[in-house]
C-alpha cells in the first residue's frame, strides 16, 4: 500500500510570503510537492472559514504564510493571520481533531530556508498524524 | 457575463527544466470551459512574441486571460500594458507561479509535478471564471500643498526639497520663531485635527487664537523632541540644570558656563520616562569636546550608562578623552544621585572602578530628551501610529523609510526618535522629495481591488473598524458600514475578520478563495 | 539602489554600474533576523531593492561590470563602460547541479551570493578547465536549462550622463586579520559575515567542523573596529546592531544554547540602549561580559578557549565554547581608487570618501557607507536625499 501523500493547502501572501517561495525555489532549494498555494495580497485575508472549508475539501493541513510581524506591508495583517489560526486552532481541538493541523509561518523576502522548513515541517505532521479523520484511511 | 479566457503557457518559464508535459497542460485549457484561446509562447513578456499573443486575444475576444509563468512581480509590465490595449483589465489577468511554485522545487519529486501544475492550472480556470473586472477611479487633489508640521532642522531641510521640486509648502511651527523658508511660515500655529486621506486632506489648525481648515495633498511630520522638557529625578533634584542644546548655544554665544561641568546621559536614569537614544552621543563628544579647546582649565565631565558613539563620532570620543574630559560610567542600578538638599554635588558610583565618586559641579547638563508631548495629538489628528517611547512610528520595513502606513504622510527626524542634527537633516531632505514626487502626480488613484460591503448583513458591531489600520470602514448615514475606497489599501483584513461576513475583497472574495482551495485539492497529489 | 530606484521614480533613467554578479552589495550576504517578528535589520529592504532595479524599464543594470574611463563633456559624463562575461545565460533557475559536477578544486563555477538579485550561477575563467585547457563541459552537460554559454564574451559600451552617484560601499574586516583570536586559523571560528552565511542558508548555526549545533557560543563584539591597532579607530556603527540581533535569531531557533557576549559598548541603532539588555535578562543562558578577550586558542579535545580578563576581578580567565563569532567592522571601498580620483573624490586617512560641495557642483554625489559608516536604514534614508540632490543639479536627461 502506497504511503499517503499528504494534501496540504497553504494560503500565501503576495508580498513577502511569495518572495520566501520565489528565493528558496531560486536558491536551489527543494521541497516535496505537498503544499499547494492560494495567493491572496495579505495573510490577514484569510478567515478561520477558509480554513476549515479547506479541511472540509480534502486537505490533511492547512498553512497560512505571511510576513514577519511588525513587517508586514500591511501593518498588523500577518498579525491578523496569526490570530486567526490560533482561533482555528482552539475550535479544532474542542471537535477533536488534532490543532497542529493548522500552523501560522512567517517569511521575509531574504529567509531562503523558511518555506521549505514549512514544507517539510506540515508533511511530517500529516505523515504522523495520518490524513484528516479517519485515522490512516487511503483516499 | 461575458467570459472568454486565454492561456498563455511561457515556455521560458516552465519547461526550463523540463519536468512537465507541456502537451497535457495545453489540452486540459483547451478543453476547459470558457477557454477560447490556449497559446505556448516563448519569453512571452519580452516583446517579440507578444504582438501574436495580443492578435489572438482580439480575434478570439478574449476579456480575461491566464499566464502560466513565474512570480507575477517578476512578468514585464508590458505584458500588462498590451492586455490592456486588448481589452483585458490587470484584475482579470492571473498569473500561475508553475516556475517557482512547481518546476525549480521540482526536482525532489519530479513524479508529483504534473500532478500539482495541473491542480494550479484548473483552480485558475475556476477562480477567472468568478472574477468581475474592476476599475480604479481618480480624484484630482484639490491643492498641491505640502504641509510641514514642524520648523525645526528636519522640517525645513524637508521644505527646501519639497520647493526646489517646484512644490507649495506650509511650515507650521508652535513657537513664535522666524527664519526664511521658501514657502509659507505660519509661527504660533498648531495642529489641532484633521481628516481626509493622502492627495486630500484638510487639516484643522490653531492660528495664535483663530481656528481654521486648512487644505494640503501631502503632510510631513517633524514636530521634533521635546527639547525643552526635563523629566526625571535629577532634574527635579537641580532645578538649574539645562538640556544639551542649551550648552550649545551658551558656546555658540562665547559664554563660558558654571565650571565644572557634567554632562549626564539622562535626567532619568531608570528609563521610566525619558530614553537614552542615539542623539545624545556625537552631539556630547563634540560639544565637551569644544568646551575643553576653548576652556582648558575647566573640568568637564561625562556621566553615561553606555557610550554611544557610532561611526566616525568614536573619534571624538578619542579625542574628547584626549582634552582631558573625564568619563564615568554607571550601571542602572547604582545610577547618578542628587541630594535635593545639596543640589550641586552629583554621586555616582564608577562601575569601572566600583568605587562611589562625588562631583561638585557648576552646571549640570542632561544630553537626553524625551519625546514630544504633542506628538499625541498630532498622530490623532493624521491617525498615524506611535511608538512606544512616545515618538511617531514609521510604516514597516516594506514600505519607504521615512514614511507612515498612511499614503501622503511622512515623519521625519526627532519625531521619530530622537536623533542628531545631520541625520534629521537627511531625513527632513528625504521626507521633502518623497512628499514631493507624491503631489506632482495631481491626483491620487484608488479603488479596483477593494473591500465591499454588504449593508443588509452588516450588525455594526465595528470590528472592521477597529481591525483596519487605514480607517477605511466606516459608520455610514444607513448606520451600517460603508468602505472609503480612497482610503482602503486592499488587504483584506476587515472581510477575514467580519463576524457577519458582510465584507468582500472583490477579486479575493470567499467563493474566489474557497473554490480554488477546493480546485487544488481536487485530483491527485 | 535606493538612489537609483527614487532618481527613476523621477523620470529620470539609470545605469547601475556593479562589479560583482548581482545587486544588493553588502546586504546579499545578510539574511532576515526575525522568526515571527521583524528585526528591523533592514536586509529585506536592500533585497527588494535588488529587486526593483532588476525589474524597472528605466534602469540599465550592468552586472560584473567596470567603468574604464570617464571623460566630462558637454556639461556631464561620457562613461565606458566594460561588462565581463558570465559565461551563464538568464535560463539558470539557481539550482547548483553545475557547482556539485564542477572537478576544479575549490569550484569554478559558483552560486549567485546570498540573496543577491539575480539568481544566476557564474564562472570564473581564470579557474575553468574549459578556458584553461579547453577540455571538460561537465556544467553545460548536467545544466538542466542549458544555460551555460562558453561563447559569451566581453561587451563594452558608452554612455552619457549627467550625473554620477559614487556608491562603492564597504567591505567587511577579514577576520584573517584578526588571527589572534582564530579568525582564519580555527575551523570552528567565524566572522559574523560567515555565520550570516550559514544562517542564510540553514536556518540555524551550525559549527563548521561537523555541521551540529553549538552547545556553548561566544561572540565578540568590536573586532577589528575601534583599534588602534587595526588602524581603524571609527566605530563601524552597524556590527552591535547586527550581532544582537544574530544573538537573538540564535536563542529563537535553539533556546538551549548558551551564548556569552562579549563587548566594550553597546550600540545598538536606533534601539532604546536597554533593549538587548533586558532581553538578556529574560534569557538564563545569556550573559553579557564588558570586557574584551585577548586571545582564542584551541584545547587538544577541540573545545575552543577564549582568554579574558575578568569585568571586576581582573583575573585572567579562559572560558570554553564550541563556537567562536568574530562581530567584524567594514572599510569603505573604491573612495581611492584612479576612477574615483579621475572623478574628483578623495579619501581621507581611513578610506571614507569625502563629500564637498565642488565634488556637488561638478555632478558627483556619494551614497552608501562609503563616505561614513551607516546601516542599511540610515543609508536608504541618505540614498533618498543624495536623490533628490541629483535631480535638483542637472536637467534629468540621462
Amino acid at each position: 500500500m502506497a504511503a499517503h501523500r499528504p494534501r496540504i493547502v497553504g494560503f500565501c501572501c503576495e508580498r513577502h510570503g511569495m518572495d520566501a517561495v520565489v528565493l528558496a525555489a531560486r536558491s536551489g532549494k527543494t521541497h516535496d510537492a505537498s503544499v499547494r498555494l492560494v495567493q491572496v495580497p495579505c495573510s490577514g485575508r484569510v478567515d478561520g472559514l477558509h480554513i476549515l472549508k479547506a479541511l472540509e475539501d480534502g486537505a490533511d493541513a492547512v498553512v497560512v504564510l505571511g510576513c514577519l510581524e511588525k513587517n508586514c506591508y500591511y501593518d498588523t495583517g500577518s498579525i491578523e493571520g496569526r490570530k486567526r489560526v490560533a482561533y482555528v486552532k482552539s475550535m479544532l481541538k474542542e471537535a477533536g481533531v488534532e490543532p497542529e493541523r493548522v500552523e501560522m509561518f512567517n517569511a521575509a523576502s531574504t529567509n531562503a530556508w523558511a518555506f521549505p522548513e514549512m514544507v517539510s515541517k506540515m508533511a511530517d505532521v500529516v505523515k504522523r498524524l495520518g490524513p484528516l479523520g479517519s485515522g490512516g484511511e487511503e483516499r | 457575463m461575458k467570459c472568454n479566457i486565454q492561456v498563455v503557457i511561457c515556455e521560458c518559464c516552465v519547461s526550463k527544466p523540463a519536468l512537465l508535459d507541456i502537451p497535457a497542460l495545453q489540452k486540459i485549457a483547451s478543453e476547459a470551459g470558457n477557454v477560447t484561446s490556449v497559446i505556448i509562447a516563448d519569453a512571452v513578456c519580452d516583446g517579440e512574441n507578444l504582438s501574436g499573443v495580443m492578435k489572438e486575444a482580439r480575434e478570439k475576444e478574449v476579456d480575461r486571460a491566464i499566464v502560466l509563468a513565474c512570480h507575477k512581480r517578476d512578468v514585464d509590465p508590458s505584458l500588462f500594458k498590451a492586455y490592456a490595449r486588448a481589452g483585458v483589465p490587470a484584475n482579470l489577468i492571473e498569473i500561475v507561479n508553475l516556475r517557482e511554485e512547481v518546476v525549480l522545487p521540482g526536482a525532489a519529486e519530479p513524479e508529483r509535478a504534473q500532478a500539482k501544475a495541473e491542480a494550479k492550472l484548473n483552480a485558475a480556470v475556476a477562480r477567472v471564471r468568478m472574477l468581475e473586472p474592476l476599475e480604479k477611479d481618480t480624484e484630482e487633489m484639490r491643492t498641491r500643498n505640502i504641509v510641514i508640521i514642524g520648523a525645526g532642522v528636519a522640517g525645513q531641510a524637508a521644505a527646501e526639497v519639497a520647493a526646489r521640486s517646484g512644490a507649495h509648502t506650509i511650515m507650521i511651527e508652535k513657537t513664535g520663531k522666524s527664519l526664511k523658508s521658501p514657502g509659507v511660515l505660519m509661527p504660533h500655529t498648531t495642529v489641532i485635527d484633521g481628516k481626509g486621506y493622502g492627495g486630500n486632506f484638510t487639516l484643522r489648525i490653531k492660528a495664535g487664537e483663530k481656528v481654521e481648515d486648512l487644505d494640503c495633498a501631502a503632510v510631513i511630520v517633524a514636530t521634533g523632541g521635546g527639547w525643552a522638557t526635563l523629566k526625571g529625578p535629577l532634574a527635579k533634584a537641580c532645578k538649574d540644570a539645562i538640556p544639551l542644546f542649551k550648552l550649545h548655544e551658551k558656546l555658540e554665544s562665547d559664554t563660558t558656563p558654571a565650571g565644572p561641568v557634567v554632562i549626564v546621559d539622562t535626567p532619568d536614569p531608570s528609563g521610566k520616562n525619558v530614553k537614552v537614544q542615539d542623539f545624545a552621543w556625537e552631539e556630547s563628544l563634540e560639544t565637551a569636546a569644544r568646551l575643553k579647546k576653548a576652556k582648558p582649565d575647566t573640568d568637564v565631565w561625562i556621566v553615561f550608562q553606555e557610550m554611544r558613539a557610532f561611526g566616525l563620532s568614536e573619534l571624538a570620543y578619542k579625542e574628547a578623552a584626549e582634552l582631558g574630559v573625564r568619563f564615568v560610567r554607571y550601571d542602572k542600578p547604582a545610577p547618578p544621585k542628587i541630594d535635593p538638599k545639596e543640589p550641586t554635588k552629583l554621586t555616582v558610583k564608577d562601575s569601572a572602578q566600583a568605587e562611589v565618586i562625588s562631583i561638585n559641579f557648576g552646571t549640570l547638563v542632561f544630553a537626553s530628551i524625551p519625546a514630544n508631548a504633542d506628538n499625541a495629538r498630532i498622530a490623532d489628528a493624521l491617525r498615524i501610529p506611535m511608538s512606544p517611547e512616545g515618538g511617531v512610528r514609521r510604516g514597516s520595513m516594506q514600505r519607504w523609510p521615512v514614511s507612515t502606513p498612511r499614503p501622503g504622510v511622512f515623519v521625519c527626524g526627532s519625531a521619530l526618535f530622537p536623533k542628531s542634527r545631520a541625520v534629521a537633516e537627511a531625513e527632513g531632505t528625504a521626507a521633502g522629495e518623497l512628499a514631493a514626487e507624491f503631489v506632482k502626480k495631481g491626483e491620487i488613484e484608488f479603488g479596483g481591488i477593494i473591500a465591499k460591503v454588504e449593508q443588509e448583513k452588516c450588525s455594526a458591531c465595528l470590528t472592521c473598524v477597529r481591525t483596519c489600520p487605514y480607517e477605511a470602514p466606516f459608520i455610514g448615514e444607513a448606520g451600517k458600514i460603508e468602505i472609503k475606497a480612497q482610503l482602503c489599501q486592499g488587504c483584506g483584513m476587515c472581510a477575514g475578520i467580519c463576524p457577519s461576513k458582510a465584507i468582500e475583497l472583490l477579486n479575493y472574495t470567499d467563493d474566489q478563495l474557497g473554490t480554488e482551495a477546493r480546485t487544488l485539492l481536487g485530483g491527485d497529489f | 539602489m535606493t538612489a537609483a530606484k527614487a532618481l527613476v521614480d523621477k523620470g529620470a533613467n539609470v545605469v547601475l554600474v556593479e562589479k560583482s554578479e548581482s545587486l544588493g552589495g553588502m546586504a546579499r550576504g545578510l539574511t532576515c533576523k526575525g522568526l515571527a517578528e521583524c528585526r528591523n535589520c533592514g536586509v529585506c529592504f536592500a533585497i527588494d531593492r535588488a529587486n526593483d532595479m532588476m525589474r524597472d524599464a528605466n534602469a540599465e543594470v550592468l552586472l560584473i561590470s567596470e567603468v574604464v574611463s570617464i571623460e566630462k563633456e558637454d556639461g556631464g559624463f561620457r562613461v565606458k563602460i566594460k561588462t565581463s562575461p558570465r559565461y551563464v545565460t538568464d535560463d539558470c533557475t539557481g539550482c547548483g547541479k553545475c557547482v556539485e559536477v564542477c572537478p576544479v578544486e575549490g569550484k569554478a563555477v559558483f552560486p549567485p551570493t546570498g540573496s543577491g538579485q539575480p539568481r544566476i550561477h557564474r564562472i570564473d575563467r581564470t579557474k575553468c578547465l574549459h578556458f584553461k585547457r579547453g577540455a571538460c563541459d561537465k556544467c553545460a552537460s548536467v545544466c538542466p536549462t542549458k544555460a551555460i554559454d562558453y561563447e559569451d564574451r566581453a561587451t563594452n559600451v558608452t554612455r552619457k550622463v549627467s550625473s554620477v552617484v559614487y556608491a562603492t560601499g564597504i567591505e567587511a574586516i577579514d577576520a584573517k586579520d584578526v588571527s589572534r583570536l582564530g579568525g582564519g586559523r580555527l575551523e570552528d571560528v567565524v566572522s559574523s559575515v560567515d555565520a550570516e552565511r550559514i544562517l542564510n542558508d540553514k536556518g540555524r548555526l551550525v559549527r563548521p567542523s561537523d555541521g551540529k549545533a553549538p552547545k556553548r557560543v561566544a561572540m565578540l563584539q568590536c573586532v577589528g573596529s575601534r583599534s588602534v591597532r587595526a588602524g581603524v579607530e571609527y566605530c563601524s556603527k552597524f556590527c552591535c546592531k547586527y550581532g544582537t540581533k544574530i544573538a537573538q535569531m540564535m536563542l529563537d531557533t535553539d533556546p538551549e544554547i548558551n551564548l556569552d557576549f562579549y563587548f566594550m559598548d553597546l550600540r545598538t541603532l536606533y534601539e532604546p540602549q536597554d533593549e538587548f539588555k533586558a532581553w538578556a535578562k529574560g534569557k538564563k543562558t545569556v550573559k553579557l561580559i564588558r570586557s574584551m578577550p585577548a586571545a582564542v586558542s584551541r584545547r587538544d579535545d577541540g573545545k575552543l578557549l577564549v582568554k579574558v580578563a575578568g569585568e571586576t576581578d581582573l583575573e585572567i580567565h579562559e572560558n570554553e565554547y564550541d563556537l567562536v563569532i568574530l562581530s567584524v567592522g567594514m572599510r569603505p571601498k573604491g573612495a581611492d581608487t584612479e576612477l574615483a580620483k579621475a572623478l574628483g573624490i578623495t579619501a581621507d586617512a581611513y578610506g571614507f570618501a569625502q563629500a564637498t560641495d565642488a565634488l556637488r557642483d561638478s555632478g558627483v554625489f556619494l551614497a552608501g557607507a562609503v563616505s561614513e559608516p551607516m546601516d542599511i536604514e540610515e543609508t536608504a534614508i541618505k540614498a533618498i536625499a543624495t536623490a533628490s540632490k541629483v535631480a535638483s543639479g542637472k536637467e534629468a536627461a540621462r
